[in-house]
Order: C-alpha cells, then structure tokens, then sequence
C-alpha cells in the first residue's frame, strides 16, 4: 500500500505537445517514388491482428477498425463487406491498441507497438488520435513506449485517457506502465509503474459504474535473442508483475494479492489481464500468470476472487494470447484468446472451444452489444466473423495484411512469386493474371510458419519450403508430394536450426542448395544426401543455448528462439566457392573455396558486442565485394546498420547507421542492382530505401500507396527489371521495372524534364481471367496493360499545358497521352493501340468496335512538350516472344482491321448521308411552299432514306439486347473477330468482310441510285416550287473514333461523380 | 488574351504575397489566408464573379486510353456533363434546383432519367463555378487548414470543407501556386462511405478564372484513375436553363 502510494506520488508527468503526426512522418520521396509500386496481395492467409474496434452504429451499419500486427490501421465502413487502409502515412506500422471514444464517434485511438511480444515482433512509436474517423492522425505522445496493450477512453469524458504500455520489449526501460491524460492526450501521466525497468502494464479495466475505479495488471517482461521470460527467470524466481486498484483514478493504488486479497494466489507472478464485466460491475475476470495459471473471478469488485478455469487454453503462451473478452450482455460469458479462442457460459467456471475453421492463435474479439451472437475476431489468419455466437466462422480475404518474411521468383514469363509467411505456410502466386492477381491465384505449398521458398532451379517442377526451426522439404508442385530432407544431426550432436533457417541456392550450379544450422550444409541431389562443408561458424555460445529455460514462468520452447545459428548465406555469382555466411550471434564468416576453409571476418566490421547479422550479400558485380545488415533491435537498438567490403572481408565501410539520413530502421536485407553495382536496395523494419551511389546517400520509396512496412527480402527479375518486395504486414509488392533508376544523373536530376529511353516493349499477349470476385475480396494489381513511359521533372507542373505524343515510324502523330504532373520521376502508360473504328451512329453501341487493334511492332518515338521544352527518346515496341504467330501475321490482322475500319468509315458516310437526306426531305415536305406533288415525293424519299438507313444500321430502342442486326452490327462482328487475335485471321473471317462489304456496295449503290432518281426528282419539284433544292453532296462526318482498351471499366474503375455509369460498357461483347 | 493575362498577373501576385512555408516556418496560415490566397491564384473576385458561364471541351480517357468526347457547361449553379462513345452522349446534368438526371444511351435507351437524391446532391458541387473550395464561404460550409501535407514530394497546404450535408472535401494547395493540386472528397451515397481522390494540373485562364485542363481522379486506393483532358474552354458561352432542365 505505501509502495504503491509512493508510486503514484513520483509518478512522472510528461508534458507531451501534441506533435502532428504529418510532420513526424519521413516525407514521401520526391524523386524515385514515382516509380510506382502495386500491391500482389494476398489476403488468402492475410496475417496477425493484435487488436480490434467496433461500433454499431444508428442505422445497423458495423464500423470496424482492425489494428494489424505489423499492417497498420483497417477500416471497414459496412461491416466488414470492405476494408481502407487508414494508417499508411505513419512512420510505423506495427498497433497494440485501438479505442473508440464513446463520447465522439469521430474520435478514434491508436496505439501503435504490438503487445503481442513474439520473436518477431515490430515496434511502435506512441499513441495515436483521430478526430475524423481515422482519416488524420495526429502523434499526441508516449514516444518511447514502444508499445501499447489497451486503451480505454473514460465513459462520459473524452479527454480522459488511460493507455496500458508494456514498454521497450528488448531493453530497460523508465517509460512502461499506465498513463493518463485528462485533456485529450495533451498532456500524459504516468500513474503506475513496476518496481524495475522490465515492468510495465499489462491490462486496463474501468469499473462501468465508476470509472473512477480501475484495476491494472502489471508484467514483468524481457525478450533477448536467444530466450524470454514472462515474470522472472523461471516460476519461482522474483518479478515485477503485480495487481493493483485504484478508487480515485489513478491517484493512489493499493496492491491486490495472496496478501491483501482473499483468494488470489501466491507470487511471483507473470503476465496478467483484467477485465470486468460491463453488465454486472462487481464482477471482475483476471487470468493471473503463475506456477498454476488460473482464471480468477471476482464477485466484489476485486476484493476477493476465486480460481476457476486452469485448463490448456486458459495457460498457454500468455506472452502471446492473454485477453479477456466479456459478452456486454451477460456477465457470465466470457471468451479466453489463447491457440482456440475459448469461451465459458457459466462466468469461467468451464470453457469451451469456440474457434470453428478459424486459424489460430487468437488475439481479440469484439461483441455486437446489440446481437452477441454476432462475433468478430481476430488471429493470426486475420480476420473472421461470426453470426451463431463462434460457431463457425466467416474468414475475412479483404486485408492483405499478409506478413511475408521471404521472398523469390521464378525465370517463367511471367514470374511466379513464392514465399514464407509468419504462421501461415509457404505459397506461391503470380506476378500477373489477366484480371487482377485474386486470392485464388495463390497456392499454399507446405505448412507452419513458413519462411524460405526457393524454385528447384534443376527440377522446374520443385520448390524447397520450410517450416520453423529448418524442417525443410522438397515439394512437387504438381501433386504437392512432400520429402522432408532436413539434415540430422549425429552422434550426441544437437544441429541448430534457426526459426527462420536460412537457404540458399547456388548461382554457378543448379543443383547445389545450402542450409544453415551452426554448419553450412550442402546437397547436391535435393536433399537425398547431405555433406558439412563447415565448421560451427556461429560463437557457440553455451549461455545462448539454454531455450529449455525460455518462457519464465510457463516454459516455451518452439525453436523461436534457437541461436548460435547461421541466419544468411550468399554465394558469390563472380567466384564459384566464395559463400559468405552470416549468424545470428555476430559473425561474418567466409570461404573462398567451397568450404574447404573459412575466415571469420568479424573484427573487421569493427563493431561491438551484440550484434545479429540479418542479411549478407555477395555483390554481382565484383568477387571481392560483400554486403553485410547487421541487426541490433533485439538489443534495443533500432537503427540500421550496414556495411561494405570491396576486399573480401579484410575491410568493411559503414553505409548505414544511426545518423544516415535517407534511412531508418533496423536492417533485414541489403541488395545490389542486378545491372548498376552503385544502386543499392535496403529493406528496414520501416520501409524501403535506395541509394543510386553506392550507400553514400540513401532516399526512401515511399510511393503513396505504400506504407512505411518492414521490408524483409527483395528479389530482382532478370527480365523486366521488377523489384519484388517482401513485407511483413503488408504482402508482396512489385515495382515494374526499376531500370530509369539507372538513369538518373547528376545531369538528369538537374534538368527541368527528361524521358528516359525504355527497353523494348513487348506487346503482351492479352487474355480474359478473373470473374466476378464481389467487393469482399481482396484482388492485387497486374503490371500496366501497355508501353510504360518514363519522365523525370524537377518540379510538380501546375501551369500551363504538358502534352507527350507517340510518333509513328512513318513520322505521323499516333496519340497523344494524358501525362502525369508529380515531382520526381512521372509514368504515363500507353495502350499501343490504334484509334477505335468510327462507326455509325445507331440505337446502341457496336460492342467490339469500341476497341482499335494494337499497332505493328517497331521503331516509335515518344516526344514530350512542356513549357516550350521538347525532348524525345525512341520507343521499340517487339512481339511477346511467347505468341505463336510471325511478324507477317502480325501485318495481315492489323491489315485486316484497317480494312474494316475504312469500311465503317464508308458506312458512317454512308449513315450520315443517309440520315441528311431523310432531314432535308421531311423539312421540304413540311415546307409550305411545296406543292402536293413535291410533298409527296419529298416523304417517299424521306421513307426510302429511312428504310435504306434500317439495313445499315440497328435502330430498335428499348434495350441492348434487341439481336437486330443489321450491316453495321454484322461488321461489328467481323471485326471482333478479326481483333480477337494478333494473329492472322482465318481466311473464313476475311471472307465474311468481302460478303458485307458487297452488301455495303448495294447499299451505297443503292443510295446513289435514290440520290439520282427520286432526289433528283424532288429537287425539280422543289425548284418549280420556288424551294430550295435538298443538297446531294457528300455529308462531311463530324465525329471523331471514341473508345479504347476496357479492361480499367471491367474492373468497375470510376472516378468521381461517375461512379456506376460508365460500368455498363465494360462487357457489351460478354452480354451477347 | 486580356482577361488571361489579368489571371496571370494575379497569380504571380499571389506568389509574391505569400511566402513559401520554408521561409517562414514560425507562421502558420490559418485556413482564411489560405482561401485568400487560392482566390487570388484563380483570377480574383472580380475575375469569378464575371464569369457567368464556363464551357469545357476534351476527352474524357479511362485506363488503357478508352477515350470518350467530353463536354461541361456550368452555368448559375447548374451543371451538364456529356460523354460521347460511337456518337451516343451519356449526359449527366444537375438542374441547379435540387434536381439531378442522366441518360445513358449506350445500351438501346435514350431517355432521361432521374438521379437518386444522392447523386444528385453529388453532382451539384460540381456545378459552382468558383469549385467547392471558394463557395465554401457562401454556402455555409465549414473551412478548416490541417497543416501540411507532402504530396508526392510537394510540401502542400491542407485544407478541408466540410458541407453542411456531411460530404468533406480535403484539398492540398501547392505552395507555389496556391492553385489545388489535389482533392479528396468523401461522401455518403446511399449510407455508404465513398472517397475520391483528384489531382488538378495544366491549368489555364477562362475568362480570366485558372481552371485545370487536366483532372485524373478515381477511388482512393485504386493506382488507376480517369482523366478529363481539356482541350478547348470558353467564357461566358450560351447556355440556357433548357441545356440543364431534364427533358420531358
């Protein structure tokens, strides 16, 4: 009681200014962002949710706000149906907490810094605040708490705010525990707090009825690289945690245990959760960590308790799973997130399993208070939802939250993307599809947590996978048969696998692959055999090895925290034989001749005690240069670090580190450009930075889409020049073709305007994929559909006109594009298509004739005009080289669908000619003036136009589907077949041009013949009458070809103010 | 040339008047400034209030370059877009009087239709001359500055309007310029939330008023936008209330 009460008396008040969270943020790049980046998803497996929101609101609508584990903020407006991403201009994406105020429904609470302390768990920086629904965010504090487990806003007063913060995971740490504010987070308190610097708060409950009143948990809590403990270092060893309750909100405390409270158990104690249950305030549930963890219930507001349920799911991994959920509407029901989420009907005396077909691994769910059958969840699958109460469950495929820790690609065209994902398996998808790259265009391979997944490049139709702690298989990908080919140890001998235990491919021969365990391994025959071609290369540090007493108080061994193990390898593509292997405990080792002898090279990099190597990488380019990301969070210490040896080892530079400007984040992966050794590629737990001078400066990717994510693994095409992203929290991402990367000099930069020449395009094969996917689903982007040009100015272009054409090989204008205005580096795509034909007007729309064939293969040019500036660069447009149709066929189609467009030229002559006539005649014989002969001749002709027009053209209104058809339906027709294909069409479509094009000869004779005959004779009439004589020239057309490549409106892309109106022209051709 | 020239000098006093933020990070514009200053940049008061009617003409071009003609005549609060493909106009018009209609041609029909309440109510703010921005003061909606906001790579001004029916609208301002680079509106249409983003460039004087001649604009969070490209706009053109009643 005294201690605690002194607590509180020291308590430290911090007075936080607000800090605009727009100003904290690393501004997006100016200049290489506007590459462009496109996200491939998946939500299939999406990824770990930490914390969830939601609110139904007045008209029945749920809003939903999902805290990702390492994706940011989700907010879902429909009740789940669709999801924005709500948190992507922050500088971290890692969320502990999310609180709506129940005061302003406008008013939303983020804190940032997941509590769900895993091996792999990212970092936060603060509390958040919205005031619009979670469209701003403004940083109001707590900057050095790192995370934050639960916030609870004050029932009737807004401005009051309690934030629960377990604090710094990997070091000490004064700024854990509970704070509050009491004007709106302006301010903050620290109001409780541990006996150490490894305690801070682990739970948060506020009495409904007197929310003054409140009980915290306090945890004990300490991660390093090799162990953890929850409580002390074992069950009977002294801790921190504790419970206490305050009457007057957060003034004093007074501690609740075996001591003061009857009932409650005997310490020392690990982590603990605390909740009461909104419909009955006495009741109060806590599940308390300890030798023989319970659920203890409280009838009497937290006097005294009483243990219930201890079984497995109540126990388990408290570090991971803790919270308490209580069903607003009846205290005696109560959900436990453990493996299963758990629930009990009889106040936590008994439990069941209440997780259905959900992953596992639970960490929230919230309650409708209006239908408590109506559950939401959240796991490390993602989402789910349920409408019996958690009987089954709806999974949740529209958060591509997915956190992937590895990724590769294959040499297929197009490439296919594979990876490892934490808690959800192996997979693999495609880098494009026609349709978009939907969930179903991803396949899981294997099972676990998955990390490594490399394409079998001597047997295509192989991958190798692994799951955690090197249980590495070959698998066929045909019939998905597994051979598990993880090496064994020998003799007495424990082999050290790390949870993310490395693979590696050989560059010099395709049937080598390496693995690490404290030895590099190597098989020459997909794992039949095996040979060491190491010694341990790790410090085999015996105090490093003691995980069988991981865990504290409850003792947990998955091999997530294996060390002393090799944690990258990289062979040299320019020496056969020189690895380089990094591990987990600070070494760099390397051998030069295929093992037979190693130098460990660590000295060299000059640095201190503590360190992981997270990445090597041999350079491309040059045998003798490596790179080496070395990471020290698990040490506290979250900048980058990354070095560079251009002598083999016996030196390396430091071209990251604390004070680098350009970059921030605790390294993953370093790597270089596959073309220019001096554009470097460096993922951080914050996102994505590219030096363009060998590490002497550093600029973020930040393209507006992309959020500052952990990137953890990059892989580059061959073909393309793609950069493949590997997030954790966010999926894969793709940006197509980095190569004006290479481009951009001194002298570029400094120019006002600049295109930058491309690689020769190929006119991709284009196919029909996808269907109607619904709006719950998440469906990833494909590459642009057309010739992708590249510009770079030096200032946003505001004023005055922009204007890039495309010139044809013969010097004429082809098209003129729309251009992109942004600072930096500009993409404008061009479809590589002629002009649609112009066909005539008529009751609906020629459904094919929408679209112009693409142009032929060959030498183009692109000229840009800005400001009086004009500047051009060459644009070769090549076949895909997987048709299977020659350049010749090529000209044929398109010589065949010029030909039909001249023909719907004359057709649309023809129509407005015919539709003229029609006009002049029935204003002739409406003239008062004309007599009745003149008249009546005057309407024959009318009528004569009028049926000539009805074999032209469709003129039946009503709808599109009236199957009139007539010439210019027909011809319609002919020509979608005709550009159905880049290929020659077959003689049989050409045959059916010439027979249309002889009815369109009858037509036109027939028109000239009226125009010669009956109009003649009325313009005599006309003329005796003293009428003007209708004219009979050629009627000049005034509409220019309109239309184009759809494949946007299929997707139902709209813009503003048109939404909906434009989605009818996406499928003509499909209606029919 | 004239009534140009006048928008010109206008905006590079503007420029003048007002310092990049980099040069005076002590003082933050409040959202009035800020107003003032995009006013300015667009020709002026006087400039705007003579401006009774406004034609644009160009092509409106989805992804892949699916081109359609593109015509807006805003006149006294009333608004009439037609998009043409094969000669067959989808018009959209808001009648300025609380009435919206369309007719969509494009699938056998040509009769007008009425819009929902909804969309009516959406296509009227694009019906002011002056935008949502400058009417803001007039109409009763609320203007409040949300700092800076960097805009792939341009340190803009952040303003939001919020109408008095709830839908908001976020620009960003260029500093330089002062003229709208982007905007994001986000509205209710049939209780759901739907936000937008534009981005405004190529502008050009009419009738002495900046417009934007290009304006790319889509669903926020789709990489894929529409653009309406201007190519030919006038001042002050006929049109008649009959060019935006719905026909009978």
């Amino acid at each position: 009681m005294i201690r605690t009460a002194l607590l509180a008396a020291t308590a430290l008040t911090f007075a936080m200014p607000a800090i605009a969270a727009d100003t904290a943020a690393t501004p997006a790049s100016a200049g290489i962002s506007g590459l462009g980046i496109r996200n491939i998803g998946s939500a299939a497996m999406s990824g770990r949710i930490a914390a969830l929101a939601a609110r139904v609101e007045d008209d029945g609508k749920v809003t939903i706000f999902v805290g990702a584990a390492s994706g940011g903020v989700w907010k879902s407006d429909d009740g789940g149906t669709s999801f924005t991403p709500k948190f992507d201009k922050q500088p971290v994406q890692s969320i502990g907490a999310v609180a709506l105020d129940p005061t302003n429904k406008q008013t939303v609470w983020v804190g940032t810094g997941e509590a769900w302390t895993r091996n792999s768990v990212s970092v936060g920086n603060g509390i958040y605040k919205s005031t619009d629904g979670g469209d701003n965010w403004t940083l109001m504090g707590l900057p050095n708490v790192e995370r934050i487990t639960k916030i609870v806003v004050h029932p009737t007063n807004g401005n009051i705010v309690y934030a629960c913060a377990p604090g710094a995971l990997w070091s000490d740490s004064p700024d854990r525990g509970l704070y509050k504010t009491s004007d709106g987070g302006k301010t903050w308190t620290q109001i409780l707090k541990g006996p150490n610097l490894s305690t801070g708060c682990s739970g948060i409950s506020l009495d409904p009825s007197n929310p003054d009143r409140l009980i915290a948990g306090l945890w004990d809590f300490r991660r390093k690289g090799w162990t953890f403990r929850s409580g002390g270092e074992g069950p009977d060893a002294p801790s921190g945690s504790a419970m206490a309750i305050s009457e007057d909100g957060g003034k004093t405390w007074k501690m609740l245990d075996a001591t003061t409270s009857k009932g409650l158990p005997k310490g020392p104690w690990g982590r603990i959760e605390v909740v009461h249950a909104p419909s009955m305030p006495n009741r109060v549930y806590a599940v308390i960590e300890h030798a023989k963890t319970a659920l203890y219930v409280s009838e009497d507001g937290g006097k005294s308790w009483e243990a219930r349920d201890s079984s497995r799911n109540m126990v388990w991994r408290p570090f991971y799973f803790q919270k308490l959920v209580v069903d607003p509407t009846n205290a005696d029901r109560v959900f436990k997130m453990n493996l299963r989420v758990i629930v009990s009907d009889n106040a936590g005396k008994s439990f069941s399993d209440t997780a259905g077909g959900s992953h596992a691994d639970w960490h929230d769910v919230w309650v409708n208070p209006k239908n408590p059958k109506h559950l939401i969840g959240a796991d490390d699958g993602g989402m789910w939802i349920s409408y019996d109460g958690g009987s089954k469950w709806w999974h949740s495929r529209n958060l591509p939250i997915s956190q992937f820790y590895h990724v590769a690609i294959d040499d297929k065209d197009p490439y296919q993307v594979y990876g490892g994902l934490q808690d959800n398996s192996s997979w693999v998808g495609d880098s494009e599809y026609p349709g978009g790259i939907t969930n179903h265009r991803w396949e899981n391979l294997y099972g676990g947590d998955g990390f490594w997944v490399l394409p079998d490049p001597a047997s295509p139709d192989h991958v190798y996978a692994e799951y955690q702690g090197g249980n590495i298989a070959w698998i066929n990908r045909k019939t998905l048969e597994q051979k598990a080919i993880q090496p064994k140890a020998g003799y007495k001998e424990k082999l050290r696998f790390n949870w993310n235990t490395p693979m590696a491919l050989s560059p010099h021969d395709k049937s080598v692959l390496y693995l690490g365990s404290q030895y590099l391994h190597r098989t020459r025959d997909h794992g039949n055999t095996w040979e060491r071609i190491s010694p341990d290369l790790s410090t085999n540090n015996p105090a490093k090895q003691q995980q069988e007493k991981s865990g504290g108080i409850t003792v947990d061994n998955s091999s997530a925290e294996m060390h002393t193990t090799i944690y990258s390898i990289s062979e040299s593509p320019k020496a056969a034989g020189t690895i380089w292997v990094g591990t987990d405990d600070g070494n760099v080792q390397v051998t030069t001749n295929g093992g037979g002898a190693w130098t460990n090279v660590t000295k060299a990099l000059k640095l201190g005690a503590d360190n992981w190597v997270s990445w090597v990488e041999a350079s491309q380019h040059d045998a003798n240069t490596a790179y080496v990301a070395v990471d020290r969070h698990v040490f506290g210490d979250m900048a980058p670090h990354i070095f560079v040896t251009r002598d083999g080892g016996k030196s390396f530079a430091r071209i990251a580190g604390p004070t680098t400007a350009g970059i921030r984040g605790y390294a993953h992966v370093i790597k270089e450009d596959r073309v220019d050794r001096n554009i470097l590629y460096a993922g951080t737990e914050f996102g994505m930075f590219i030096s363009r001078n060998g590490g002497a400066n550093w600029e973020e990717f930040r393209p507006g889409n992309f959020p500052a994510v952990a990137v953890r693994d990059i892989a580059q095409s061959k073909k393309g020049d793609d950069l493949v992203l590997a997030t954790h929290g966010r999926g894969i991402w793709v940006i197509d073709d980095v190569s004006p990367l290479r481009e951009l000099t001194p002298t570029v930069v400094a120019s006002n305007v600049t295109l930058v020449a491309s690689a020769p395009v190929e006119q991709r094969i284009q196919g029909n994929g996808g269907w109607s996917e619904g709006d719950a689903n998440f469906v990833g982007d494909n590459p642009a559909d057309g010739a992708v040009i590249t510009y770079y100015q030096k200032a946003r272009h505001v004023i005055g006109r922009m204007k890039m054409e495309i010139i044809g090989p013969d010097g004429q204008l082809v098209e003129e594009l729309p251009t992109s205005k942004r600072k930096g580096l500009n993409r404008v795509v061009w479809s590589m298509r002629t002009k649609p034909p112009l066909v005539p007007p008529a009751a609906s729309l020629a459904g094919n004739s929408v679209v112009g064939q693409r142009v032929l293969p060959g030498q183009y040019k692109v000229r840009l005009t800005k400001a009086g500036e004009v500047t051009e660069v060459p644009l070769t447009l090549a076949i895909d080289p997987r048709a299977s149709f020659t350049a010749d066929d090529r000209k044929a189609q398109y010589a065949s669908a010029e030909r039909v467009k001249a023909l719907f030229q004359r057709m649309t002559g023809l129509t407005f000619g015919l539709v003229a006539l029609a006009r002049d005649a029935n204003t002739a014989a409406n003239d008062a003036k004309a007599t009745p002969a003149a008249k009546k001749a005057a309407q024959e002709l009318a009528l004569k136009a009028a049926d000539l027009r009805k074999q032209v053209v469709a003129t039946t209104e009503g709808g599109a589907i009236t199957g009139e058809e007539r010439l210019r339906e027909n011809m319609d027709m002919a020509y979608g077949q005709i550009i159905s294909t880049e290929g020659r069409p077959p003689a049989y479509a050409v045959a059916r041009v010439d027979a249309l094009e002889k009815e369109l000869k009858e037509v036109e004779d027939a028109f000239a013949a009226l125009k010669a005959t009956k109009a003649a004779a009325l313009n005599s009439e006309l003329t005796r009458a003293g009428i003007t004589p209708i004219s009979l020239a050629a009627v000049q057309v005034d509409m220019v070809p309109t239309g184009g490549q759809m494949t946007a409106l299929g997707r139902g892309l709209v813009g503003a103010r048109y939404f909906g109106d434009f989605r009818s022209l996406a499928f003509p051709r499909k209606k029919r | 040339m004239r009534i140009a020239s006048r928008a010109l000098a206008a905006l590079l006093l503007a420029g003048t008047a007002y310092l990049p933020a980099q040069a005076q990070p002590a003082a933050e514009p409040t959202a009035a400034d800020l107003v003032a200053k995009n006013l300015a940049a667009r020709g002026g008061s006087a400039a705007l209030a003579a401006l009774k009617s406004v034609s644009l003409d160009g092509k409106l071009v989805f992804p892949g370059g699916f081109e359609l003609t593109y015509n807006e005549v805003r006149s006294g609060g009333a608004v009439r877009v037609d998009a043409a493909l094969q000669g067959l106009a989808l018009v959209q018009a808001y009648d300025g009087k609380g009435g919206g209609w369309r007719i969509n041609p494009f699938e056998g029909r040509k009769d007008a239709e009425p819009m929902s309440d909804d969309e009516a109510r959406s296509f009227a703010d694009a019906a002011p001359i002056a935008g949502v921005l400058l009417s803001a003061s007039s109409d009763g909606s609320s203007i409040s500055y949300l700092g800076r906001e960097d805009f792939d790579g341009t340190n803009c001004y952040k303003l939001k309007v919020a109408q008095k029916d709830g839908d908001e609208f976020v620009y960003l301002i260029d500093p330089d310029s002062m003229l709208e680079v982007k905007i994001t509106e986000t509205r209710k249409l049939r209780g759901a939330v739907q936000v937008s983003e534009s981005e405004l460039g190529d502008y050009e004087a009419v009738g002495g008023v900046m417009f934007p001649m290009s304006i790319e604009s889509g669903p926020q969070g789709s990489s894929q936008r529409q653009r309406v490209i201007i190519a030919k706009a006038s001042a002050n053109p006929d049109a008649p209330a009959t060019l935006f009643s719905q026909p009978k």
